[in-house]
C-alpha cells in the first residue's frame, strides 16, 4: 500500500486539496475572463478538463508537460462531446497539448493571458527556477500567472511525514522564502503580486498559513494581448505537439449556416403546420361549402400565407424566434444568411420563405417492396420437378 | 537533469459517476479483474437476470486460467458477448459436421461489405501476467509503473491493470523490473508469460476489435452507445428537428474462412432539443392534465444523451417528485443537483421546477458489487436521441428520414470504399495498425451465392409462376379464385357521417373484387358512429352479435385510440374477426379497386379463408414461428407470441400471444402455447406433426447461449408433455433481420441488390453455426438486408440444402402481403401479432381466435 502525500492530506481536507486548488483557478477566470489559458505542468489534464467546462470566455486552452504518457493518458476526455456538435457554442475553443520543458523558450506559448502552474516549480531543481522565471515571466510575458507551491510551514500538521511531501520535490519553501522569490519575479520584469491559498490549518494552528501557498501575478502595464488569431495556427519549433483539437462553434461559417438554416427552417415548419392546422378547423367549420379559402393574400404580407402549391412563411415571423433571433442579432442579417442558401428559399422580395406544400401522397403498404427493375436477365430456373425430401434423407 | 522527475505529484481528479446514483462502499479501486465470462453464464439483454456479486469472486480464479475466460475490457468494464461467440451448435449436429452448404440454385458472383483482416505469418499475441509487489492499488498507477519499460516492453502493448498484451514474446518467460514512484518508493514488476493466442483465439478477436476502435477515434468519429458516428458531416432534417451522423457498425470476428472486419453504414438519429424542450412543447399540446401520462408513455425507453459527457443512458421512469432542488449524497454531504452540476461542469439550471428522469445503472459498481442503483438525470442537460414511437407512426418523417438514410447498393459500397480509404491514408491509424502487425485487405470480400429457383404458387387448380426479380404476384393473382373463400353472410359496417360516400363506395367495389376470388358476399349492414371514442365503442356493442362474421370499421384519422378500441373490443371481449380502414386510403378512386382486393383478401384471411400455397415435399410437419414484442410502455412487458401451422398447406395456423410477467422468460409463456398447437394440430390432422421447426425470431444481440441452453430443452419438455413415446424430429432456427451483413451483386456492369432467393452459406457464416443467408425479398429503394438464419438444434437429418429451400419457400405464404417477405411467414405472422398485442390490446386475447389469422 502506498501512502503519499495526497493521502495524507485528503484526509486533512474537504474537498481534497487538488480540488480546492482547480476551484481556485476557476474563480479567477470566473472573475478575470482570459480568453487564452495555458496550464504548465498539466499532467492527466485534470485542470484542463475542469476549464473546459468553466470556460466563460476561453477560447485557447494549452497544456504543457515534459511527461508525454501521463498527457496521452487523459487525452481522449478533452475531445469535444457529442453534444458539443449538436450544439455548437458561439464561441471558438481549441485545446492543444505540448510535450516539453517549462524551462525551454516555445514561440506556441507567447500572447496568453494566463498561465497556471500549479504545485510544479518544488519539482526544478533550485538552480534551474531562475530560468523558469526568465521563461514564464520574460518570455512568454502573459497577463497574469498563478503559481501554487506547498508551505514547508504547514508540514508539522500533516501526520507522519518525514522530510518533503513528496519524494520528487527538490525543495519546500516557505512564505517568506515563496514571497521572496515573487517580488524578485516582479521586480524584474515588471508584475505585481499577491499572495493567498487553499487548505486551512484546522483549529488554533492558523500562523503556519495555508497548507498550499498560491502567488498571483499581474503584469503592470496594462497593455493586452492582441487579439485572438484562431486562424493561423502555429506550429512549435521547440515543443511536441501532441494534440490539437478545435471545438465545433457558431465561428465557424458553415458551423453557423447549418445551425441558422435549421432553426430557421424548423420554425418556418412549424409556422406552416399552425397555418395548415387553421385551415383544416375552418374547413371542417364550414364543412357545406367546399373551398374556404384563405384571406386574399398580397406580397409583403405579414401572415402566413398559400399561393399556387406553396406556403409562404413570412421571415418577420421566423424573426420572432428568440433562437433566430440569438443566432443573427437583426432581421437584415438573417435575410443576408438566407439569401445565398441553396438549403432556404426565399420569394423574390425576399420577405418570406417559401416551403412546398405537402402533398397528400400517403401510402398503407405493410411491407415495402415492389421491384420494378422490370426482367433482368439471370432470372433463376423454376423448378417444375416433383420433390419428395423425405427419400432424401440419409 | 531532465526527464520524468518533473511530472508533478498533483493528485488526480476522480471521473464522478452518475449523480443520485449511490457512491461505491469505499474508496478502493476497481479491481483489475476482467469481467468473467465462464462459458454458459453470458447473459443477453437485461432480460436474463442474475445475482452479480457471485460471479466476480468466480472470476478472480480464473484471471489468466487460459484464454478461454479471459476477456479484455478497454477501460475494465463488464462487456457483453454481443457477438454470441462461444456458442458452438454445429458440432453438436452430426449431418452437418462436414458440410453445411446447399447445392440447389444457379450460381451468382456476389461482394460482402467484409474485409479479410491480414497479419504476418506466425504472427500471435502474448499474454503476460503482470505482477506488482508492492501492490498498486490504482489502475492508472500501474500502468504508469509499467510503462516506465518502454525499452523492454516495446511500443505496441496492451494493457489492463493485470493483464498485458503485446505482439512479440519477452526473452524470457518471467521478466523482472523494477520501477520508482513518484514518491520514491520501488515497486517490483513480473511480467510472467501465461499465454501464446493464436489469431483466431476469443482474445484476439476481442483484441482486434478493441485496436480497430481506437482506429475509429483516430478518424475523430464519436462513440454513441456501440457503434461510431462522423460528427463532422451531419444530415439535417429541420423540419422535424433531428439530426443525423452518418457512422459505422464494425465487429471483426472470425467467420467461416478467415478473421475478416464486417463493416455496415449505420445512421445515428439525434434530436437538436433537449428532453426540458420536449415536455415543454408536450405539456402546450396535450394540457397539464394529460401531460404526466403522456410524457411518460413517449419518453420511457427513450435514449437520452447527456451534455457534460459521452454517456448514455436510458430513460425508465419520470421522477415526478423530484426537482433539481432536490438533494443526493456525495461523499459525506448532501448537495443539490443544482448545485453539483455548477460546481461540476459550470453548468446554470435555468428551470428550477422540471422534474427529473430515472435510469436504472446495469453496470457494475467497482469490484463487481452490484449496480450503484438508479441515476437521476436533469432533463435541460438531457438531449434525445432516436426516433420515439410516435415519431415512427409519423409517414412524413419517416419518409424524410428514408430518403436520407437509405443508400442504394452503389452508394453503399461508395461509402465503405470511402471508409477503406480513410482508414488507409490515416498516418496515426496505419501506425496503430502496423505496430501490431496487421493491417485489412483494401477491397470488399468476393464470393459466390446461390440463387434458389422460385417457387411455383398453387391457388387451388391453378397454378402460376411470378417474376423472379419482382418476388411478387398480386398481378398473376389477380382474377383466380382462392384456395378457400369465407363466404360473407352476416358483416357489419361502421362508418362516421363524414365518410358515408366512401363507405358506399368502399361497400360496391368489395362487391365487385370478391366474385372474381370466389368470395361470396351479402351486403352489410351499415352503422353510422358518431366520430368520438365512445360512440364507437357503444354502437360495437349494440350491433356486434355472436353470428357476427365480419366488422368492418372506417375510421376518419389514423389516431391510434379508435383503432385499439375496436381492437381491444373485437379481440377480447366480443372475440369476432375485424378490419380496420382510415377513410383517407379509400379517398383516391382510381387506387379503390386495389385496396378493396387487398381488403377482401385480408378480411378472407382473417374469417379463416386460404389464399394461395406452395409445394411442401415434407408430410406431417408443423412449422413454429415465434417473435416477441418489447412494450415498453407497459411497464417493460414483453410479449411473446407463436403461430404453428396447422396443415400441409401452410394456409392454416394456430396463433397465441402471451404476456410476460416480470422475471419470466418469454418461453415460459410459449410452453403453454406450444402444447396448444400442438394439440390443435391433432384437430385438424387427427396426428402429431412428426417433425416441428421452429423458427425463432426476436433473438438480441448476445442472447443466442439463453436460447440454445434454456429455450430448446424447454420446447423439448413441452412436446414430451404430448407422450412419453411422441419424438418428433425437433429444429430449432435462430432467425435475425438486423444484422450488418450486405450483398450486393453485379448485374450489367450495375451494382445491384442480389435478386430474392439468394443463399450464402460460405465464407461469411460461422465456422461454430449450422448458419446461412437469404435474400428472400425484393425492395424497391434501397439495400436489401439479408435474413441470418442459424440452426442452434436439429436432429431431423434434413439437408442444408432442403432446410434453406424450406426457409425459403416458407417465405411466400405470408398472406398479407401478394409476394416474398423477409421471414418464413409464421415469424411474420408471430410478429404481426405481438406487435397488435404490444401496441394495441395489451391483453392476451380472446382464445375463439386461436385458429384464425384475425391480427393481419
Amino acid at each position: 500500500m502506498c501512502r503519499n502525500g495526497s493521502d495524507r492530506m485528503a484526509a486533512l481536507f474537504s474537498p481534497p486539496l487538488y480540488l480546492q486548488r482547480y476551484q481556485f483557478v476557476i474563480e479567477y477566470v470566473k472573475r478575470f475572463i482570459p480568453r487564452k489559458v495555458i496550464d504548465l505542468g498539466c499532467a492527466d489534464c485534470g485542470l484542463l478538463r475542469k476549464l473546459k467546462f468553466h470556460r466563460n470566455a476561453i477560447e485557447v486552452l494549452a497544456g504543457v508537460d515534459i511527461d508525454c504518457a501521463a498527457l496521452r493518458e487523459r487525452v481522449n476526455a478533452l475531445a469535444p462531446l457529442t453534444i458539443d456538435y449538436l450544439q455548437p457554442s458561439p464561441r471558438p475553443l481549441t485545446i492543444e497539448l505540448y510535450q516539453g520543458s517549462v524551462t525551454e523558450r516555445e514561440p506556441c506559448t507567447q500572447g496568453f493571458d494566463l498561465v497556471t502552474c500549479m504545485e510544479l516549480i518544488e519539482h526544478l531543481q533550485l538552480w534551474e527556477v531562475e530560468g523558469f522565471s526568465n521563461v514564464v515571466f520574460g518570455y512568454m510575458n502573459p497577463c497574469a500567472v498563478i503559481i501554487s507551491t506547498p508551505n514547508v510551514e504547514f508540514n508539522p500538521l500533516l501526520p507522519g511525514l518525514r522530510g518533503f511531501r513528496n519524494k520528487d520535490h527538490k525543495f519546500e519553501w516557505t512564505r517568506a522564502e515563496f514571497q521572496t522569490w515573487a517580488l524578485g519575479v516582479c521586480m524584474e520584469y515588471g508584475y505585481s503580486v499577491e499572495f493567498t491559498g487553499v487548505g486551512v490549518a484546522p483549529g488554533q494552528n492558523r500562523d503556519v498559513g495555508f497548507c498550499t501557498q498560491i502567488a498571483v501575478f499581474q503584469r503592470d502595464a496594462g497593455v493586452s494581448n492582441g487579439p485572438v488569431n484562431n486562424a493561423v495556427q502555429m506550429e512549435p519549433t521547440v515543443y511536441r505537439l501532441l494534440y490539437r483539437v478545435v471545438y465545433p462553434s457558431l465561428c465557424d461559417n458553415n458551423i453557423f449556416q447549418r445551425t441558422l438554416v435549421c432553426q430557421v427552417l424548423y420554425r418556418a415548419e412549424s409556422l406552416k403546420r399552425e397555418f395548415e392546422l387553421g385551415e383544416q378547423s375552418m374547413q371542417s367549420d364550414l364543412t357545406a361549402c367546399a373551398h374556404s379559402l384563405p384571406p386574399d393574400v398580397v406580397a409583403g404580407s405579414t401572415v402566413v400565407y398559400r399561393h399556387r402549391s406553396h406556403v409562404f412563411v413570412p421571415l418577420q415571423h421566423v424573426w420572432t424566434d428568440p433562437k433566430v433571433q440569438a443566432l443573427c442579432g437583426n432581421i437584415h442579417r438573417l435575410r443576408q444568411a438566407l439569401m445565398d442558401d441553396s438549403r432556404v428559399q426565399l420569394d423574390t422580395d425576399r420577405d418570406a420563405i417559401i416551403l412546398p406544400d405537402e402533398g397528400e401522397e400517403e401510402e398503407d403498404e405493410e411491407e415495402t417492396g415492389e421491384c420494378e427493375e422490370g426482367n433482368l436477365t439471370p432470372s433463376p430456373v423454376i423448378d417444375n420437378s416433383e420433390e419428395d425430401w423425405e427419400t432424401e434423407i440419409g | 537533469m531532465t526527464g520524468r522527475a518533473r511530472s508533478r505529484g498533483r493528485a488526480r481528479g476522480q471521473e464522478t459517476g452518475a449523480p443520485g446514483a449511490q457512491p461505491p462502499p469505499s474508496e478502493e479501486a476497481a479491481r483489475p479483474v476482467p469481467p468473467p465470462s465462464a462459458e454458459g453464464e453470458l447473459v443477453g439483454r437485461g432480460r436474463q437476470r442474475r445475482a452479480p456479486g457471485a460471479v466476480a469472486s468466480e472470476a478472480l480464479l480464473q484471471i489468466s486460467a487460459g484464454f478461454q475466460q479471459v476477456k479484455i475490457g478497454e477501460r475494465g468494464g463488464r462487456r457483453r458477448d454481443f457477438h454470441d461467440a462461444g456458442v458452438h451448435t454445429r458440432q453438436l449436429m452430426e449431418h452437418v459436421k462436414e458440410s453445411k452448404t446447399g447445392v440447389s440454385g444457379s450460381k451468382i458472383e456476389l461482394r460482402a461489405n467484409f474485409m479479410r483482416l491480414l497479419s504476418r505469418p506466425q504472427w500471435a499475441l502474448y499474454q503476460y501476467h503482470v505482477d506488482f509487489k508492492p501492490p498498486m492499488e490504482s489502475r492508472r498507477l500501474r500502468s504508469a509503473l509499467l510503462f516506465q519499460h518502454d525499452e523492454t516492453l516495446g511500443k505496441a502493448r496492451t494493457f489492463d491493470g493485470a493483464i498485458l498484451f503485446l505482439p512479440h514474446r519477452l526473452h524470457n518467460t518471467e521478466t523482472v523490473l523494477c520501477s520508482e514512484t513518484r514518491h520514491g518508493e520501488r515497486v517490483q514488476i513480473t511480467v510472467t508469460l501465461t499465454n501464446e493466442l493464436p489469431p483466431s483465439s476469443p482474445v484476439c478477436l476481442q483484441f482486434y476489435n478493441i485496436i480497430f476502435r481506437r482506429i475509429l477515434r483516430m478518424l475523430n468519429m464519436q462513440q454513441i452507445g456501440r457503434h461510431y458516428y462522423n460528427p463532422d458531416d451531419p444530415l439535417n432534417i429541420p423540419q422535424h428537428r433531428l439530426t443525423i451522423w452518418p457512422g459505422f457498425v464494425t465487429n471483426i470476428l472470425q467467420y467461416e474462412s478467415s478473421i475478416m472486419l464486417c463493416t455496415d453504414v449505420s445512421h445515428k438519429v439525434l434530436r437538436s432539443e433537449t428532453v426540458l424542450d420536449f415536455m415543454y412543447n408536450l405539456r402546450k399540446q396535450c394540457g397539464d392534465q394529460r401531460f404526466p401520462d403522456a410524457c411518460t408513455k413517449e419518453l420511457v425507453g427513450l435514449i437520452v444523451l447527456t451534455k457534460y459527457n459521452n454517456k448514455t443512458y436510458r430513460i425508465d421512469d419520470i421522477a415526478w417528485d423530484h426537482t433539481p432542488n432536490n438533494t443526493f449524497k456525495r461523499g459525506d454531504a448532501d448537495i443539490s443537483f443544482k448545485d453539483y452540476y455548477k460546481t461540476q461542469y459550470g453548468l446554470d439550471i435555468t428551470d428550477g421546477n422540471q422534474v427529473l428522469l430515472v435510469s436504472e445503472v446495469k453496470r457494475m459498481g467497482p469490484s463487481g458489487a452490484p449496480p450503484p442503483g438508479p441515476a437521476l438525470l436533469i432533463p435541460e442537460f438531457c438531449y434525445l436521441t432516436g426516433l420515439t414511437d410516435k415519431m415512427r407512426n409519423d409517414f412524413n418523417i419517416m419518409k424524410d428520414l428514408s430518403s436520407h438514410t437509405r443508400l442504394t447498393p452503389e452508394q453503399r459500397e461508395s461509402r465503405l470504399n470511402r471508409f477503406i480509404t480513410n482508414i488507409s491514408r490515416n498516418t496515426e491509424a496505419q501506425n496503430e495498425l502496423s505496430t501490431w502487425g496487421l493491417s485489412f485487405e483494401n477491397k470488399l470480400l468476393g464470393l459466390t451465392g446461390r440463387v434458389l429457383p422460385a417457387e411455383r404458387i398453387l391457388q387451388g387448380s391453378r397454378t402460376y409462376d411470378y417474376n423472379p426479380w419482382a418476388a411478387d404476384w398480386s398481378k398473376e393473382m389477380r382474377g383466380l379464385p382462392l384456395i378457400s373463400s369465407m363466404p360473407l353472410e352476416s358483416w357489419l359496417m361502421f362508418y362516421t357521417r363524414r365518410n358515408s360516400d366512401v363507405a358506399q363506395s368502399l361497400l360496391q367495389t368489395l362487391n365487385r373484387v370478391s366474385g372474381p376470388m370466389g368470395i361470396r358476399m351479402q351486403r352489410a349492414v351499415m352503422i353510422e358512429y358518431e366520430d368520438r371514442q365512445e360512440s364507437l365503442l357503444r354502437a360495437l356493442q349494440q350491433n356486434v352479435g355472436p353470428d357476427t362474421q365480419m366488422v368492418v370499421v372506417i375510421l376518419p384519422t389514423n389516431r391510434k385510440d379508435k383503432y385499439d378500441c375496436v381492437k381491444k373490443y373485437l379481440c377480447v371481449d366480443c372475440p369476432t374477426p375485424s378490419q380496420c380502414v382510415v377513410s383517407r386510403t379509400l379517398s383516391r378512386p382510381q387506387a379503390l379497386m386495389t385496396v378493396a382486393t387487398k381488403i377482401a383478401l385480408q378480411m378472407n384471411c382473417k374469417m379463416g379463408g386460404e389464399l394461395w400455397s406452395i409445394e411442401i415435399p415434407l408430410k406431417q410437419l408443423m412449422i413454429v414461428g415465434i417473435d416477441c414484442y418489447h412494450d415498453t410502455a407497459a411497464g417493460k412487458r414483453s410479449i411473446g407470441a407463436l403461430v404453428a401451422s396447422l396443415n400441409h398447406g401452410m394456409s392454416r395456423w394456430f396463433s397465441k400471444c402471451v404476456l410476460q410477467s416480470r422475471g419470466q422468460e418469454i418461453i415460459d409463456g410459449l410452453k403453454g402455447a406450444l402444447k396448444g398447437a400442438l394439440k390443435a394440430y391433432w384437430k385438424y390432422n387427427n396426428c402429431l406433426p412428426s417433425r416441428i421447426i421452429v423458427y425463432r425470431d426476436g433473438v438480441g444481440d448476445g442472447m443466442l447461449q439463453s436460447v440454445v441452453n434454456y429455450e430448446v430443452p424447454q420446447i423439448m419438455q413441452s412436446i414430451k408433455t404430448m407422450g412419453e413415446d411422441y419424438m418428433p424430429k425437433l429444429t430449432v432456427v435462430v432467425v435475425k433481420k438486423r444484422i450488418a451483413s450486405r450483398f450486393f451483386a453485379r448485374i450489367d456492369g450495375k451494382l445491384t441488390n442480389p435478386p430474392p432467393g439468394t443463399v450464402i452459406d460460405t465464407e461469411v457464416t460461422r465456422p461454430e453455426w449450422y448458419d446461412f443467408f437469404i435474400v428472400s425479398q425484393a425492395v424497391r429503394c434501397g439495400s436489401v438486408s439479408p435474413t441470418h438464419y442459424n440452426v442452434v438444434f436439429d436432429n431431423s437429418g434434413l439437408k442444408p440444402d432442403h432446410m434453406q429451400r424450406l426457409t425459403y419457400k416458407l417465405c411466400h405464404m405470408y398472406y398479407n402481403w401478394q409476394g416474398i417477405v423477409r421471414v418464413p411467414a409464421p415469424c411474420q405472422y408471430a410478429h404481426k401479432l405481438a406487435f397488435l398485442v404490444g401496441q394495441s390490446i395489451h391483453k392476451e386475447p380472446n382464445i375463439n381466435l386461436d385458429d384464425f389469422l384475425y391480427y393481419l
